[in-house]
């Protein structure tokens, strides 16, 4: 009994239930969404939206934000793309020099933040403007076209036509953010940071590394997303990464993580994504009025949202009674 | 005295008449009138949008839906001026109401849920933004008063009336704040709910009074945008509204609001306005390749932030000496 | 950086020619060719504007861009360049009714304004719009979509942001044109002008609804992008597919036989012969008021900047085709819409 009540109190349990019982209930509805090419690309969503969001989860978990996570990913994405067309770099090489400078961005906010004291909404706010800006010099907004086969055929093709090869960067990932944050004193330090900088300080770890080594991570993980959104898009879009700020921000709190920082969950952070990208999907497949869409997804999210707070509240009475 | 050279608005103008120091060297055109005109025009709308999200950062948190609450109270002025044949100042009032209403779902929903109001108005701004769409089916309302327009294009001395209508609505903004029991109270209870409970403030209710002055500007801004335009478009702060994000956030930032909540500067953020509006009509005037503006530009924000903090150290540093 | 106290005696010799003489003396054109935000479409313009420039002797032609994709940055970018001097404006209207103040205020300060690509909404300042007829384009395409298809011609239709009055035309447009055609609009996806949504997006659809289509009408840049691509991934060619405008995945589509046309814009030719125009314009030319104008949903004084369809045969030379269609306007262009003092 035990046992389960614990799985029941888990951050994730909530969500995951959520999305299970959407995409049962839907598919009974109609067959067609839970045909494999649906849940392809059902997958293929939660994995490139996944990377985004862990990306930003990673600077809540410090108690921050990180408002330029899409101008970091745009970066990468048309630094990953243009190596390739123009430098005429092999698809390995241009990746990881993407990410390189993913990290060299993320290191960039960090050091600001942790050196200055200025708050991380603020730093982010104008180096998300920096990124871009940079972006839309180097592109002119013109995209790059000449993508590799062997890029396109990793951001459309499947493991043994089951598991989209897209989807195996943030499996790896967000179980190296699992091991990190549960396991490492990195993420314990990262965890401690966000419930309570003060009193951080004075047990000796340093605030400052703590800080940097957070916003490198997150830099690194949007850059991630940047070269995944060029595979998964096949072409090299300046655009890409514009509208990843809301979404960052929304799954996770769908999911059930706290925005205050110091408890964060990998699991219950890409529930969050699946509860989205299956709204998403149903409303597409429903055929709700365009002029609907909008309006109907505000109120999915505000039922999805609620639903996990009433369970937490729920839960809380429960310990309150024991 | 000293107090007023640490401040982030003593900063804002050394800021301000540092780049327009630049910009007119630069380019003379710099103070043609027209110039003028089209900066306090632009400034007096992104100031309002400001104090708009301002005034929720009081509680400590935020609202992504000011834009979309705009966007509302501008389409419901059209709506009831061409479609329901009311006179545009009892328009003004619809278009106000709608706001405030919508303004009070969201402090009410944050308030009852304990939801943060960051997930709140990410939901409701989809729900109205989308409700707009689908009531105005994506068009305009055009057939507006000629007071209206004309309001939009009148300047006093060059300057907008916009900009004048946002001065105002700053100085009143700042007196409530400073002198009401009201006010006063929307700050402590967002400084610390707790204490203020302790102290007899009610701070629920101050925080859906906040969510509700937030719409409450957010639809003047709006309101400002129509006559600027004379019109009122759909697509007036972008898809669901999120243009207006940027400029909400940058000014109160740059002005000293605190995000925690509690701390609110009225001055700082219109000051903060001015100067992104400066920043950026100054560098558009200059003939860098125009797709490097918007790298320059957030290099230029990232130098007034961080030359904001140096200039702090250095003076907390020598007033001990 | 240009030299300013040379370019401030020009506008003040402007501003004293003006006050002394009370016409209007154009010393020099300066052209300003200004998209609504950073988007492929307009790549054309930045070349067509030199050409321009160079072939017709003009003071200048310079496209410049709006940062964002944003009413508001494309009019501060208006507003700083007509006090930099720039007199006369080829805009893609940011909003088709919210822009007609930004046009005001240039044309207060004696500049001439056309809209290119889309329209600004009648009434408004601009002498004409020279451009694609959106709604009309949608039409025609869902034609061409209606020929190639064979048995039940069942449509799905992808268009862009719903802000945007456009949109609408387009729905209109579609309907209108398989309603005629014995065909129907199965369903609308919109908003999808964001990559990450419009992949998302249609591939769910195809994923689900594949077999219920027979059909795609594509009347935005990036589903048009999204939908080829989701079709060379499936593999499928017994859907057809027409899309809109001249992006190298579509145009490569196209040549695979995955996608079978594409509603062509002129880009190209809207900013050149719109250039030429206005220099005219401020040359003691005057816009003829009973030209044959043809009108659309926005504007009544609409000029077709040219709409082709490119097929399969014609996808290897689509930029020789619109190079014609733009000397033919251009060689008509004076005839037909101007009255010019000899």
């Amino acid at each position: 009994m035990g046992r389960t009540s614990a799985y029941f109190q888990a951050d994730w349990f909530g969500p995951a239930v959520i999305s299970v019982l959407a995409v049962l209930v839907i598919g009974l509805i109609d067959r067609a969404f839970i045909s494999p090419a649906a849940l392809d690309v059902l997958i293929l969503a939660v994995a490139l939206n996944g990377m985004i969001v862990l990306s930003q989860m990673v600077v809540i978990a410090i108690g921050q934000m990180n408002l330029s996570v899409g101008g970091i990913g745009g970066l990468a994405a048309i630094s990953f793309a243009g190596l390739m067309q123009v430098q005429g770099l092999p698809p390995v090489a241009a990746a990881a020099i993407a990410l390189l400078i993913g990290v060299a961005a993320g290191l960039f906010n960090g050091w600001l933040i942790a050196t200055t004291g200025i708050s991380a909404f603020v730093i982010t706010l104008a180096s998300l403007s920096l990124f871009k800006g940079i972006n839309l010099g180097i592109t002119s907004a013109q995209p790059f076209y000449e993508i590799p086969a062997v890029v396109k055929a990793f951001g459309s093709e499947a493991l043994f036509d089951m598991l989209p090869f897209l989807s195996l960067p943030t499996i790896v990932i967000a179980f190296a953010l699992m091991v990190l944050l549960t396991r490492m004193p990195l993420g314990r330090n990262i965890l401690a940071v966000g419930a309570n900088p003060g009193a951080v300080a004075l047990t000796g770890v340093s605030l400052k590394w703590t800080v940097i080594a957070a916003h490198v991570i997150s830099g690194f993980l949007a850059a991630a997303a940047g070269v995944m959104a060029v595979a998964r898009l096949q072409i090299g879009l300046p655009t890409i990464g514009d509208d990843w700020l809301l979404l960052s921000f929304a799954a996770p709190v769908i999911g059930g993580a706290v925005l205050s920082g110091g408890h964060v969950s990998v699991g219950a952070t890409l529930w969050g994504v699946a509860i989205v990208a299956i709204i998403t999907q149903a409303l597409v497949l429903f055929k709700i009025d365009p002029y609907l869409v909008q309006a109907v997804l505000g109120l999915l999210i505000l039922w999805a949202v609620g639903i996990n707070r009433w369970r937490e509240v729920r839960a809380r009475k429960g310990e309150g009674k024991l | 005295m000293a107090s007023f050279f640490l401040s982030n608005e003593f900063g804002l103008i050394v800021g301000i008449c540092i780049f327009i120091a630049i910009f007119s060297w630069v380019d003379a055109n710099f103070w043609s009138p027209f110039n003028l005109f089209v900066i306090s025009r632009s400034a007096g709308v992104y100031a309002l949008i400001g104090l708009s999200m301002m005034a929720v950062i009081a509680t400590g948190g935020l609202s992504l839906a000011i834009g979309a609450i705009g966007v509302c109270a501008a389409m419901a002025f059209g709506w009831a001026i061409e479609s329901a044949g009311l006179h545009w100042s009892a328009s003004l009032a619809v278009a106000l109401a709608v706001a405030l209403a919508l303004g009070y779902v969201n402090g009410w929903l944050v308030v009852r849920t304990g939801i943060h109001s960051f997930v709140i108005t990410l939901a409701t701004m989809s729900v109205f933004f989308g409700g707009m769409l689908f009531l105005s089916q994506g068009q305009s309302f055009r057939a507006l008063p000629a007071e209206i327009t004309e309001f939009g294009r009148l300047k006093v001395f060059s300057i907008s009336a916009l900009f004048l209508t946002a001065v105002a609505v700053a100085l009143l903004l700042a007196a409530f704040y400073r002198f009401a029991a009201l006010g006063r109270e929307m700050l402590a209870a967002g400084a610390c709910p707790e204490a203020a409970e302790l102290s007899g403030v009610h701070s629920g209710r101050m925080f859906i009074l906040c969510h509700v002055l937030s719409a409450g500007l957010a639809g003047i801004a709006a309101l400002l945008v129509t006559a600027r335009f004379g019109a009122a478009i759909p697509s007036m702060a972008g898809q669901l509204g999120q243009d207006w994000l940027m400029p909400g956030f940058l000014a109160p930032v740059l002005g000293g609001t605190l995000l925690s909540g509690g701390r609110v500067s009225v001055p700082g953020t219109v000051l903060g306005a001015i100067l992104v509006t400066i920043l950026a009509n100054g560098l558009l005037r200059m003939s860098i390749g125009e797709f490097w503006v918007q790298a320059i530009l957030g290099c230029l924000l990232l130098a007034a932030v961080l030359g904001d903090v140096m200039r702090k150290r250095y003076l907390a540093a020598s007033g001990r000496a | 950086m240009f030299n300013h106290s040379a370019f401030r005696s020009i506008l003040a010799a402007g501003v004293v020619a003006i006050a002394s003489s009370g016409a209007i003396a154009a010393l020099d054109t300066k052209v300003g060719i200004v998209p609504g935000g950073p988007h492929p479409y307009f790549s054309a313009w930045g070349p067509s504007g030199k050409d321009a420039s160079r072939d017709f002797k003009l003071g200048a032609a310079d496209y410049k861009v709006p940062a964002k994709w944003e009413l508001g940055e494309q009019n501060l970018l208006l507003e700083s360049m007509v006090s930099q001097g720039y007199n006369a404006f080829i805009i893609f209207p940011g909003d088709s009714v919210g822009s007609v103040s930004t046009v005001a205020d240039l044309v207060g300060h004696g500049a001439q304004v056309i809209a290119a690509g889309g329209c600004f909404k009648d009434p408004s300042k601009a002498l004409f719009c020279l451009g694609t007829d959106t709604g009309n384009s949608a039409y025609l395409g869902t034609k061409e979509l209606l020929k190639v298809m064979k048995g039940s011609k069942r449509i799905l239709h992808l268009t862009g942001f719903m802000v945007d009055p456009n949109t609408q035309l387009r729905i209109d447009g579609v309907r209108k044109a398989a309603q005629e055609g014995g065909g129907t609009v199965v369903q609308v996806i919109a908003d999808i002008d964001a990559p990450e949504a419009a992949a998302e997006k249609i591939g769910a659809f195809m994923a689900a609804r594949a077999g219920e289509i027979d059909g795609i009408i594509a009347t935005a840049w990036v589903p048009a992008v999204q939908a080829a691509n989701s079709l060379r991934k499936l593999g499928d060619k017994r859907i057809r597919m027409v899309a809109i405008d001249h992006d190298e995945v579509v145009i490569k589509a196209i040549k695979d036989g995955f996608v079978d046309g594409t509603m062509l814009q002129n880009p190209y030719g809207q900013a050149y012969v719109g250039a030429y125009a206005l220099d005219r314009l401020r040359h003691g030319c005057t816009v003829k008021a009973d030209a044959p104008w043809k009108s659309n949903a926005l504007t009544a004084r609409f000029i077709d900047s040219g709409t082709a369809y490119v097929d399969a045969a014609k996808a290897g030379n689509f930029v020789g085709a619109m190079q014609e269609i733009t000397k033919g306007l251009l060689n008509s262009f004076e005839a037909t819409y101007l009255n010019c003092k000899k």
